[in-house]
């Protein structure tokens, strides 16, 4: 029953860059996306900083290639930008395309249009443009307009489990590969900012108003940002039958619950920990030959800890390079963990280690400090991918070069 | 899921806008509503989660969390391998008392507890938490689909390892956000009607409904056993009844059956004339002959009110009886129920067929 | 207006009820000593959360670092000797 399950293709878009092109040259030139907003309307569009993609919606209409007034929102867009790249990048059919799976995830979908037009949409009697968003407080929505969008009908699933989201959608496609009930699944997230976001992670007190600095010392809270990432998975028996080259295998993957705290880790990373080493058993993987680690390093006071103490359990004497890039693209939430594996990707291609910016102070707590400038020709074999969320969700992905 | 895998429903915690949190009780008592708004039928939350925790949990959380317990309870279970949910609109109720906060307040001075409690894993992180269940946790948001991709995910989990158990639950509110919003879109009937005349009204739209079902499910037969869960599909968009006529009966090949073999088929109709048109159509060609009964009624319409008919067709299994509120008229009942089918929609987009057998 | 220390700490104690829903929580025993946290009547880091903006709203007072609260939010007592010495003044 069970076979093997493959990265084929996958597709980007962040504040760093609106493909998979411009993310690599962000990211090796250490350029970021953290600033003033301005196409998201926020009164802490000042105060509060965050990795913002600089096009307005009609611009990310035009890229999507979907008309104006459609009802596409902000998440939407982002998605179906992504998805529309991933799906060139792995050379899929119209017909594979039919035939696959689409595994998206999002915290809060379409929200931001509907706060935006929440007056007038909660008032039947007024009609304007503003009725297109009418079903758009919901996170589902997104994920069957982008299934509709590029023709999807065999599988749809939209998974919500906070920040560690898109990782489990990765996970799950893979699951329903490797059960034969699917050849191949794109699965990723995708993320807009929006006033609700922003305001209910400041409430929090978690938002740092400066760059955000992940496993430093005198790191003060997470940079939110906005963006979304695909990817294809294909399994053995598809691309026997296709002989495509894949670029890289998913070889394991883990998710676990913290049952700590509804919003907050556990001090000692136990279900960092869980999910890493699911991950690894799966693989087969001993700790020790692992080569790199994304880190989920929001730059809360809370995770960056709780994950350094799993990391360190774990990996006792060898722990690998790792870095968090949430720097470069800020806390993309639902998109993260799609985001990451992207990079983690791009890394392997490019044989890089990309490095964890503002990181200057050692934490006193820990042993280990990430990478700080970019490695160049390292040979990387196995990576993992960590993404954690409130609710205690904590995920984790292997992998490999092939 | 195909193949020689069979799947236990092991416990069932239900509360909905009938009195379903007794599982002593099988619809003995029938709520009425005239508001085309149903909303759930409550135990005493304080039988079911610590006051500490009970202080600030939202409606839909106390439920949520509530039907988790009777779950588990039901099955015997301290704690699962694995808790997976399912909703649609999530904790709406939640998410507007901080958007609403946010836009009067003009993003000052929020505090952080709806935010938090809207969040839509909030409830699977809450379980995960009490039980400290450190296993798989997961929370599917796919509208009409959530609660068919959640049984498909521990399935899948439950194939890989009969003994494991795992807690299956929906949640879904009647949020007067949704409510407003959808009149546009004739989600719901414009005109008030009695629940119970559901399915003697000709006009568009349903009523609101909502509820939170859990199911223990598990690899492995026990004396507790309320039936065997066989099978799950689901169909997106059918582009005619015929596509979906073809589904229906190759989901019925692959698990080496005929309609012949089905007793009883729980009708997921709405009440609504136009988006039901599908589902009758399928009716009138393949299923007519059936016995059938219906839930919609009693449970009003939601993204994952598959759970309802989930929780139906296991009542009627386990207990052998079929309550006369939801027997559709003209069909003789079986004498005994060993098999059944539900077939659902939601808006005429999502489909989806389960297969329950009797334990035997 | 001038508001004794045990004025205030009534309000206090009042808003408190309301604001983290405590109706059935308030042992007998509660005075402006018992710790709010913890052993005491077990507030968590929410209610942390809760109280920084109940300060801001109700007080004028501003916690930049939700670490200063672990001061101020010992008990009623400490809530309002924090109040009264830093509270702007309508």
């Amino acid at each position: 029953m069970s076979q093997r399950v493959f990265i084929t293709g996958f597709g980007i878009i962040t504040s760093i860059g609106k493909n998979t092109a411009e993310n690599v040259q962000s990211l090796l030139h250490r350029r970021c996306g953290f600033g003033e907003l301005n196409v998201l309307d926020t009164i802490h569009g000042k105060t509060l900083p965050a990795c913002e993609i600089k096009l307005f919606n009609a611009e990310l209409c035009a890229l999507a290639g979907v008309a104006e007034g459609k009802g596409y929102t902000r998440t939407a867009l982002l998605g179906l930008i992504a998805l529309q790249e991933a799906i060139q990048s792995a050379s899929l059919s119209p017909a594979e395309v039919q035939q696959a799976g689409l595994l998206s995830s999002t915290t809060t979908g379409g929200i931001r249009e509907f706060e935006r037009h929440f007056y007038e949409l909660m008032d039947p009697t007024q009609a304007g443009d503003f009725v297109q968003y009418t079903d758009t407080a919901n996170p589902g929505e997104h994920g069957e307009r982008l299934a509709d969008a590029v023709g999807i009908k065999k599988y749809i699933a939209t998974l919500s489990t906070a920040c560690s989201s898109s990782a489990n959608s990765i996970m799950q496609g893979a699951q329903l590969i490797k059960h034969g009930k699917l050849e191949r699944a794109i699965c990723g997230g995708t993320e807009a900012l929006s006033r609700f976001t922003i305001n209910g992670f400041n409430s929090l007190m978690i938002v740092d108003p400066q760059h955000c600095r992940p496993f430093d010392n005198t790191r003060k809270g997470l940079n939110l940002g906005e963006g979304a990432a695909f990817v294809v998975l294909e399994g053995e028996d598809a691309l026997a039958k296709s002989k495509k080259q894949p670029l890289a295998e998913l070889k394991g993957y883990g998710n676990a619950n913290d049952a700590f705290h509804q919003t907050a880790s556990s001090p000692e990373g136990t279900g960092a920990f869980n999910a890493m080493r699911l991950a690894l058993d799966m693989g087969g993987i001993a700790p020790a030959d692992v080569d790199y680690i994304n880190a989920h390093g929001t730059a809360t006071e809370n995770n960056d800890l709780s994950e350094g103490f799993g990391i360190q359990k774990l990996f006792g004497d060898t722990v690998p390079l790792f870095s968090s890039t949430k720097p470069y693209t800020g806390h993309t939430l639902a998109a993260a963990g799609s985001i990451e594996a992207v990079y983690c990707l791009l890394g392997l291609q490019h044989r890089v280690v990309w490095p964890n910016l503002n990181f200057n102070e050692q934490m006193p707590e820990l042993s280990v400090s990430p990478v700080r400038e970019l490695k160049q020709n390292v040979t990387l074999k196995q990576m993992l991918s960590n993404s954690f969320g409130f609710g205690g969700n904590t995920s984790s992905l292997l992998i490999a070069a092939v | 899921m195909t193949g020689n895998m069979q799947y236990y429903i092991q416990g069932i915690g239900m509360i909905s806008p009938q009195k379903t949190f007794d599982n002593q009780l099988f619809l003995d008592e029938i709520s009425t509503y005239d508001q085309n708004v149903l909303t759930s039928v409550v135990p005493d939350f304080k039988a079911y989660i610590n006051p500490i925790q009970l202080r600030r949990l939202s409606r839909m959380l106390r439920i949520g969390l509530a039907s988790a317990t009777i779950c588990l309870r039901d099955a015997g279970i301290d704690k699962p391998d694995g808790i997976i949910t399912a909703t649609g609109y999530g904790f709406l109720d939640e998410t507007e008392k901080f958007l609403r906060e946010m836009l009067e307040l003009k993003e000052k001075q929020l505090t952080p507890t709806h935010f938090m409690q809207g969040t839509y894993n909030a409830l699977a992180g809450l379980e995960a938490v009490t039980i400290k269940c450190m296993g798989y946790n997961n929370t599917y948001v796919s509208k009409g689909f959530a609660f068919e991709n959640a049984l498909q995910d521990a399935m899948m989990h439950i194939a890989e390892n009969e003994t494991a158990h795992f807690l299956v639950g929906s949640y879904d509110e009647a949020a007067s956000v949704q409510f407003i919003a959808s009149i546009r879109e004739h989600h719901y009937k414009t005109e008030k009607i009695s629940n119970l005349d559901l399915f003697n009204t000709p006009t568009l739209g349903t009523i609101q409904g909502e509820g939170s079902a859990f199911f223990d499910l598990t690899g492995v037969q026990t004396d507790n056993t309320w039936c065997v869960l066989k099978d799950s599909r689901m169909v997106y968009r059918p582009e005619t009844t015929d596509e979906l006529a073809v589904e229906l009966r190759q989901f019925l090949k692959e698990n080496d059956l005929t309609l012949e073999d089905v007793d009883v088929w729980i009708n997921g109709i709405t009440g609504d004339a136009t988006r039901d048109a599908r589902l009758k159509e399928l009716e009138t060609r393949e299923l007519k002959a059936l016995p059938q009964v219906r839930y919609k009624h009693l449970s009003g319409d939601y993204c994952t009110a598959t759970s309802f008919a989930l929780w139906l067709g296991a009542s009627m299994l386990k207990k052998q009886h079929i309550p006369d509120i939801v027997k559709v008229n003209g069909f003789e009942m079986p004498k005994e129920i060993r098999t059944v089918l539900s077939v659902n929609h939601y808006m005429d987009r999502n489909y989806s067929f389960q297969l329950l057998h009797r334990a035997v | 207006m001038s508001q004794t220390i045990e004025e205030l700490q009534l309000e206090l104690r009042q808003e408190l009820v309301k604001q983290l829903n405590l109706e059935d929580m308030i042992p007998a025993d509660f005075n402006e000593n018992t710790p709010l946290f913890g052993e005491g009547l077990g507030l968590d880091s929410i209610d942390s959360l809760e109280l920084v903006v109940l300060l801001d709203r109700n007080y004028g007072i501003k916690l930049k670092d939700p670490k200063e609260g672990r001061h101020v939010f010992q008990s009623i007592r400490t809530m309002a000797e924090y109040i009264q010495k830093n509270r702007v003044q309508a």
